[in-house]
This record gives C-alpha cells, structure tokens and sequence, in this order.
C-alpha cells in the first residue's frame, strides 16, 4: 500500500491516492470507506451496491463482526474481498465495529476485549496478528486500547496510551517479520482520548519504530462508535487533532473511523485527515433517516431546518415525493417517501435497503464534491454551507435512536436491522 | 387507449403431446407473462428483501399481492392517491392480488362467514369489519392489479358435509355478486375460483357453473389445506378436465418444486407460493435435490457456490461458507437467498416451458424426479398422478441400481 499527496490546498485540505500494492489501483483521497457488517455492507447485496455505483469501493472489515469467518478464510482460495463478494475492492481492517456501541470495561492484562456475535472474546495482540495474517487485508490497523472518550478520566486515558504501546511492540515485530504481510499496510493507532498529553505520548510511541513500517495512523479513543461518534463535541476533537497533526509527518494518510459527522468530517478533512467511512450514513439507515443535507455551493438558499428526513414521521403517508428532490440514487428516481412510509410501518426489510442506497449515494456525492472543493480552493465554502444550510445557527447532526424503528424483535430472531446495541 | 383490446389475452403456444401441459402467452396491461408462470409473492407491496430492479433482472413478470394487508396498510385512500400499487411500489410488470377472504379465514381466528361476506374483527382496533364481494373488488379495483380474484366462501379441505356444498354454491352467488361490482373490466380480469374441496361431484358443478361467467382465467382454490397429497393430485386433476383449454388455470398456493411439475402436466398455468422467500430468512436456499440448510455446520468451509448450474447473482459472487457464516444473522443474508430462491423457482418453470416446446416434458418429468429424489423412492402421489396423465416413472430399484453401477 503506497499512499501520494497530490496536492495541498491553500486555505485547506489536501488530496491524494491511496495504490493497492498488488494491482496499482488508485483511490483517491478524501476517501470514503465503505463500513461493513459480517463482510457485507449493510443491508446490501454486491447487486444492490452496484446499483449506487459502478466504482471499485475500499472495503472497511472489523474484525469483531468477521472473526467466526477467519477459520473458514484460511481456506478460502482468495481475498477478503473476493470471499464477500468484492473480489477487487481494497481492503482495511479495523478491530471493532464502528457501527455499534463498543462496550466500555474488560481490558484485562494483556488482554482486548473483543465483542462478538458469539459473546465476549479475548483478544491479545498475538491472536490478532494471527488473525490479520489469515485476512492479509490491503490495509491494517495495530491493536489499541481506544475505550476512552470525552468523560474518561486521567488514568484510563493514561492506561489506553501504555496498553496500546504494549500491544504495539508485538504488533511491529510480527509485521517485520511476517511472510505474508508484505503488501499489507500498517496503519498505526494514536490514542490518548482528548488529552494532547497523551496523544503526544501515543505519537511519541508511534514514531519511535520509525516511519518505514508506518503506512498511515489511524486516530482512536474519541467515541465507543455507534451513535456516540455523531455526538462528539467538535471543538474539543479539532484541537486535540489540530496538536496531533502538527506532530506527525504530513506525507503519511491519517484516517479516523466511525460515525462523526459531515460537518466533523469537512473540519477534519481541513485539518489534513484523508480516510473516513461510511457509518455516519449507516447510524442515519438505520434509525430510518434519510440524508438531505445540502453541499451543492450553487444552490445556497436556506431550506434544509435538519440534515435529514426522518422516514418514520406520519405526515409522510401520503406524501408522493422522492426523498430529496433532484437526487439521482435508485431511491429517489424510482420511489416515494410515501412508500418508504410504508416499508417502515409494516417493517419490511426493502426499507432499509432503500434508505442506505440513499444514503450511502449521497455521501459518496458529498465527497466527490469535497474533492472538488479541495482541487478549487473553496473548501471554507463547504463548511460554512454544511454546517449551517443557509441558516443563521448551525445544525444538529447528531443522530438519537429512533425508539419508532423496527427493532430486533421485529425483524426475526437475530437480524442486526435497527437498535443500536446499547 | 387500445380499449378494444381484453386486459388479459392467453394463447397456448405449445401443448404436451403425453401430458396435460401446456405452454402459452397471457397478455396483460403490463406485459406479457410466459405460462407454466410461478408468481412471487410480495405481501405488503415489496417482496421481502428484494427491489423491483432485482425482479425484473431475474426476468419474474408478475407478483402477487395480498388484497388484505394492502388494505389494512397502507390503506385504500393511500393507494388511490397514489394511482395504484404498480405505481405505489413502482413495479411496472403483472401483479395479481387475492381477494382477501382467505387471510381473514387464516389469520382471524374470529372471522365469521354468512350470505353476505366475512365478518372479523379489525386486528388494528378490534372493530367490527365486514368483507363483502362487493368490498373485495372494490379494494382490488384500487390496488388495479392486473388479475383479482372473486371473494370466495373458503372451508378447510379436509371439512365434509353439507357445509362443503354451501360453501361451493355461496361461492358462486358471490362470483355474480364480484362480477356486477367490478368497475375496471377496461383494465383489469377478475378470476372466479372452484371449490367444492374433495368432492368431485361438487368439483363439478362449481366448475360448470363457472363456465358459464364470462370470464378470462380461472383459480382453483381450496387445496393445500392440509388434505392428502393423493387427494390433492386427482383434485387438480378433475378440475383440469373441466375447465376450457383456451384460457389460463391458476392454481392457489402451491410453489413447491416436485408439487410445480407434476401439477404443469396436469394443465395448471400459474401458481404462487410465499415458500421459496420465506425459507430464504431462515437461511434455506432451493436446490434440484430439495433445500439446503446454509446453517448447516457442514457448509462452513464449502467454498463452492449454491449451485454450479445457477446464474443468480448470489450464485455467481457467493460461496456457500460465506452464506454460511451469515445466514439467518444479517439482513443481507435473506436479500442473497430470497434472489437466489426466487430465480430456482423462475428457472424450473423456463425449463418447463422449454421442455413443453420442445415436445419432450415427460422426460423432463423424468429426470427431474430422478434428480429430485436423489434415489430416495418417488412418492406414490406422484407416480399415480403422473400414471393419469400417461408418464410412466422409471421404477425406483432400477434408479438407485443405476446410481451404484
């Protein structure tokens, strides 16, 4: 994995490509991930994703939804990709899934907790490194203690820092000397919660290895992921970035997983950061909001009072527009928020599924234009119309569980359609 | 508009030389419909974990809609204003929807039958409700599928007696009853159904009765209702012999692989059945030799897909260890199996027709049960049922002989 910044924008933001080492595929940065479950994206079938787009996608695995797949991988004749249907996407694998709450506590000696389908499982970085072996993903991230966030005190903060130095020796030195890991990249962690002591201490830490074994960082510890990640508050995360970032070669990609939001991810990209994914899109689907947000720069007029539709709200019975007019996504060219009204009121599974093919649409459109924006100097423009819609105040893109979803329940005995785990 | 043109055509293109088989073209307002046709069905206006896009790519060219749940939601008024369920759902090809009759049988336990219709009690808000012929096609004449069916007086199979008569001869009062009410004959042909459960006597009178309604396709209802396959089979088959040749029979209910063949030599042109979507959630994908259970520890580390000879999407990206590890878990799981479902039960009918066309479907019948049952025995039922229509299974011994040798 070879990582080039292109160019480096006056006012800010920076593009660039990412290149598979084994096919010398490019893509480009900002990029957008795309976040699965179980190796699938959400709700969607190769087919169906195919239909948003014809693109080779970057796939981001976590290993706590793929881990009961690893025995089987090893002899699966192929990637990856290839075994959940993806046979030419990049790949990067995370440790936890960055859809749903990751729960706090357990982290035992040595030891991480991993949460699974199959319950609780202790990860040490040795296991994980064996199980990154078997994946042999285009790209990895070490292993790390990231359960902190913005209420964590000094000395969990302080233990996340050192715990994941510890799992980061074992993990450089299997690195160097695996056999099979040549075209894979490390992606190192950088915790420390909102600390920028200790996020110089984690970057410290990561340095010292040298650069050569770095393909990128990877920033940790500031949400449990799921909803929490849309509610970060935003100040405090670009100044604790705004240090890091000064403290670390610029040449390298940075990525920062999970949830935040389009205005999070636009100051951020301002910051220098290269790599997001797709589960802010995902939190939306599945609590039956549909991304309306505006980013065109020719169209400014206020309109938007919420960056979103919630397809769950009764006046939308009989409501025969598309989700977003001028959307050109399957959804909005062939359906109504009427009917999407009624997938969700009789809890058919095709709402979902409609509802990310939006969204997952409209955010891959969201950074074609940053990319855009970048190449022509305006991204201030973005932010300001991101972050306000034309409005005086800013607004709200956290997203709430929506109670009114379908839940677990509902959907049979252990579909993962709705609720966030916790 | 070509109003002078019937909503629905058929025309046999084809006729089995041994069997009662037949190939033909039904046209509708929405396209055209290859017969031996199995309907998917999409209860609530969707087929459950697909899109419209999907059917259309795996060529299904009509579905069925439940008159009763698109009633309840989303409602009449939603689907008058939004144009009709086609438009509703943006399905542009043939939909047929039921009368709703047979849900409030099934699904209410206190629903109460007399002259004037079906009388149950709102699940919604436990309000008293009536479903008159009358309400019935009123209801589908909005949904505006391309076929509905008359409102009829539904008895268990297995009920003997006089009720079974009543029920018969009711169903026939409401027909003229649907007949007189339908407002939409421009655009859409209403199928009257034959009762009369295991009776062929009764089989009979419904059926004449029928014949007499000008009509453009006929239903046979009342079976898979917990009656004996051997009863099932000489069911269809008397009602086969009575109904004209020059129009489609529609048999209710029945999906099936073994249940699809043997009833495409007995004359039936189009079936529907929620099984092959429903067994897709619980993680089962259709196969020649059955179903097979994806949850099955032993497809864990079978790196091979579904089936070889299937060109479904699922088939063509999946393996069986990957559908393994996610069957029955992630949503996903059902949109993969219900595709691939749905194109097994798409493609056997293509072969159907094919094998019709060609003038050789006794020896499709042949291999495919031979392929089916995998040298199991061939179940009686079916050895008599395709006996009457003059196909002679190989017997089982020389089967399971050959398999050795």
């Amino acid at each position: 994995m070879k990582f080039v910044v292109e160019n480096i924008s006056k006012s800010s933001g920076r593009l660039g490509h990412l290149v598979q080492a084994e096919t010398g595929k490019r893509f480009r940065t900002p990029l957008l991930v795309q976040t699965t479950k179980a190796g699938s994206i959400p709700y969607l079938s190769r087919e169906v994703f195919d239909y948003i787009t014809k693109e080779t996608p970057a796939l981001q695995f976590s290993l706590s939804t793929i881990n009961h797949m690893t025995e089987s991988l090893k002899l699966f004749n192929g990637t990856i990709g290839a075994y959940v249907g993806y046979p030419e996407c990049l790949s990067l694998l995370l440790v936890r899934d960055t859809c749903t709450t990751t729960p706090s506590g357990h982290n035992d000696k040595d030891i991480m907790p991993l949460f699974t389908r199959r319950g609780k499982e202790m990860l040490t970085a040795t296991s994980y490194m064996d199980a990154v072996e078997v994946l042999k993903p285009d790209i990895y991230q070490g292993l790390c203690d990231a359960d902190t966030n913005l209420d964590s005190s000094k000395k969990r903060i302080t233990k996340s820092v050192d715990r994941t130095a510890q799992f980061m020796d074992l993990c450089y030195e299997r690195h160097q000397n695996s056999t099979v890991l040549n075209n894979s990249g490390l992606f190192v962690p950088i915790v420390g919660g909102y600390s920028t002591f200790a996020r110089s201490d984690s970057i410290k830490h990561a340095k010292a290895k040298g650069e050569s074994i770095t393909s990128g960082y990877i920033f940790e510890g500031f949400h449990n992921n799921g909803l929490s990640a849309t509610e970060v508050d935003v100040e405090q995360l670009l100044k604790v970035m705004t240090h890091s970032l000064n403290e670390l070669n610029v040449e390298k990609p940075k990525m920062m997983p999970g949830a935040y939001t389009p205005p999070a991810m636009l100051e951020l990209i301002s910051l220098g950061v290269d790599i997001f994914d797709t589960s802010y899109a995902y939190c939306a689907a599945t609590n039956f909001k549909a991304l309306t947000f505006n980013f065109d720069l020719t169209k400014t007029e206020s309109g938007n009072c919420s960056p979103f539709l919630d397809i769950t709200t009764d006046s939308l019975k009989e409501d025969f527009t598309p989700l977003l007019a001028d959307c050109d996504c399957l959804t909005c060219k062939k359906h109504t928020r009427a009917y999407l009204y009624h997938l969700y009121n009789t809890k058919e599974m095709a709402g979902p599924i409609l509802i990310m093919i939006h969204n997952l649409h409209h955010m891959m459109k969201f950074f074609n234009t940053i990319c855009n924006c970048i190449a022509d100097d305006k991204l201030p423009d973005l932010v300001k119309l991101v972050n306000y819609q034309g409005h005086d105040a800013a607004l709200d893109y956290s997203i709430k569980l929506n109670t009114k979803a379908i839940s677990r329940n509902d959907q049979g005995k252990s579909f993962t359609v709705a609720k966030d785990d916790q | 508009m070509t109003t002078k043109v019937p909503p629905l055509t058929y025309k046999v293109i084809a006729e089995c030389s041994v069997t009662k088989a037949r190939a033909g073209l039904m046209t509708l307002r929405h396209g055209e419909v290859n017969t031996p046709v199995f309907m998917p069905v999409g209860t609530q206006g969707t087929l459950k974990g697909l899109l419209p896009d999907q059917l259309i790519e795996l060529n299904c060219q009509i579905l069925l809609g439940n008159t009763y749940h698109l009633g309840m939601r989303p409602g009449i008024e939603t689907l008058q204003k939004a144009g009709g369920l086609h438009k509703f759902m943006s399905w542009p090809r043939g939909i047929l929807t039921d009368s709703g009759g047979f849900q409030m049988v099934s699904l209410l336990k206190l629903a109460q039958i007399d002259e004037n219709g079906v009388n149950f009690c709102s699940p919604f808000d436990n309000s008293e409700c009536m479903l008159t012929p009358e309400h019935s096609i009123q209801i589908q004449n909005t949904i505006g599928a391309d076929i509905m069916m008359q409102l009829d007086d539904v008895v268990k199979t297995t009920t003997v007696g006089p009720r079974v008569e009543e029920a018969m001869h009711r169903t026939i009062r409401w027909l003229d009853r649907c007949i007189n009410a339908h407002a939409r004959d421009e655009d859409q042909s209403l199928f009257p159904i034959v009762q009369g459960a295991l009776d062929p006597e009764l089989r009979k009178i419904c059926a004449d009765a029928l014949i007499q309604r000008k009509v453009r396709g006929y239903a046979v209802g009342g079976l898979s209702g917990g009656e004996s396959k051997h009863e099932f089979w000489r069911t269809v088959h008397v009602c086969t012999d009575l109904l004209p040749k020059d129009k489609p029979r529609y048999l209710m209910g029945v999906g099936f692989a073994a249940d699809l063949v043997v009833c495409v030599a007995l004359g039936i042109d189009m079936f529907d059945c929620v099984f092959p979507t429903r067994t897709a959630r619980f993680g089962c994908a259709l196969v020649n030799t059955g179903q097979m259970n994806l949850k099955n520890k032993k497809y864990e580390n079978d790196m091979r897909p579904i089936d070889d000879e299937c060109e479904c999407s699922t088939c063509s990206r999946y393996t069986r260890s990957y559908l393994h590890h996610i069957a029955a878990m992630e949503a996903v799981s059902c949109s993969l199996l219900s595709i691939h479902n749905v194109a097994y039960q798409l493609r056997l009918m293509r072969s159907m027709r094919e094998a019709i066309q060609r003038d050789q479907f006794p020896q499709f019948i042949c291999d495919f049960m031979a392929k089916h049952f995998e040298g199991e025995p061939v179940p009686l039922w079916i050895r008599e049922a395709l006996q009457a229509v003059n196909v002679d299974l190989p017997p089982d011994d020389v089967k399971v002989k050959e398999a050795v040798a």
